[in-house]
């Protein structure tokens, strides 16, 4: 498959996931304008960040009054688990250019991200163009979405109210389908929701903290089990 | 108004820094052994940590519905039927209760 046909069945394939997003990024949008940010300003947030969790814990923790740093440190410690991700994406991006790398990794979202992973364990063979497809298309509706939310920000339908909120829940329980490997991946699985589950119950971290604590130790019992156990 | 064009400049810094730095901390890794059967293995855990997480912050109705788009994904492996089995069972759930 040529770039082209990568890139347009990346967005193809990523448009279920974009849409959900899209209804977040109306509910954004709102936060946004309830916070005095302007439609120009949301959009330029929304396509330089382009981070959803990062942008809604920011400016909600501006509005509720808390410094400019305290809400960066905020968005940041959110997004470390692109770290994570990037980092398994190496097979596709060391080939490229460094503004191809630059343009591949700012299109890694989760939900691109994720999808890359589950249509490569599928049997698929996703090439670079198809994760900045998908990454585009969900640019495209998390932008224009997000400016729409600050534009019209009245009467807007409640996520939670439909059952939107849970539609990133069940696509990466449909993507994880997808990447179950056999009981290979059964003990690093395990370890990594239960981590996750101990830290954010029992302990004060902070839950972005337990889960990339969590994905970091499952992959490390991965890591140190011999492959041929 | 400084406060956004702030936040929004240090996001979007940060955020590059990351997904760049990522990328290359992961190139720098070993291709082979322990590392790289690690990072292979990292996808899998990540997402599953996420769902977990998202899992703990809800109740028993989104178990319930965890559990069927959990069926819905065994039974038919296609993600936007996954994710209708999942909305609608939440909705229904919800509406009962």
């Amino acid at each position: 498959m040529g770039p082209i046909m990568q890139f347009t069945s990346g967005a193809r394939d990523v448009l279920p996931l974009a849409l959900g997003a899209a209804l977040y990024g109306l509910a954004f949008g709102l936060l946004a304008a309830q916070s005095g940010m302007s439609a120009l300003q949301t959009g330029v947030m929304g396509a330089t960040v382009f981070s959803g969790s990062a942008q809604f814990v920011a400016v909600e923790r501006l509005a509720a009054g808390a410094g400019a740093a305290t809400a960066l440190i905020a968005g940041i410690a959110l997004n470390l688990r692109l770290l994570l991700m990037t980092a398994s994406l190496r097979d596709i991006l060391a080939p490229r250019p460094f503004w191809q790398k630059l343009l591949g990794v700012h299109m890694t979202t989760d939900e691109s991200w994720a999808l890359f992973h589950g249509t490569r364990a599928k049997g698929g063979t996703p090439s670079y163009w198809y994760l900045v497809g998908a990454g585009a298309c969900m640019m495209v509706l998390w932008v224009a979405s997000t400016t729409a939310g600050a534009i019209f920000a009245t009467a807007l339908p409640e996520p939670r109210a439909l059952g939107i909120d849970f539609a990133f829940t069940a696509a990466f329980i449909a993507i994880l389908r997808g990447l179950w490997g056999g009981r290979r991946d059964l003990v690093p699985w395990v370890a990594s929701a239960a981590t996750v589950a101990g830290l954010a119950t029992l302990t004060p971290m902070e839950p972005s903290w337990a889960l990339v604590v969590g994905g970091m130790l499952g992959a490390i019992i991965a890591g140190i089990t011999p492959s041929d156990a | 108004m400084r406060d956004i064009a702030l936040i929004t400049l240090g996001l979007a810094a940060a955020n590059i820094a990351i997904r760049l730095g990522g990328y290359y901390l992961g190139a720098a890794l070993p291709q082979t052994g322990a590392w790289a059967r690690g990072l292979k293995a990292l996808p899998g855990t990540l997402i599953t940590a996420l769902v977990t997480l998202q899992l703990i912050n809800g109740g028993p109705q989104e178990w319930l519905a965890g559990a069927a788009a959990l069926g819905a994904a065994i039974v038919t492996r296609s993600l936007p039927l996954t994710m209708l089995v999942g909305i609608v069972t939440i909705y229904l759930l919800r509406l009962w209760s």
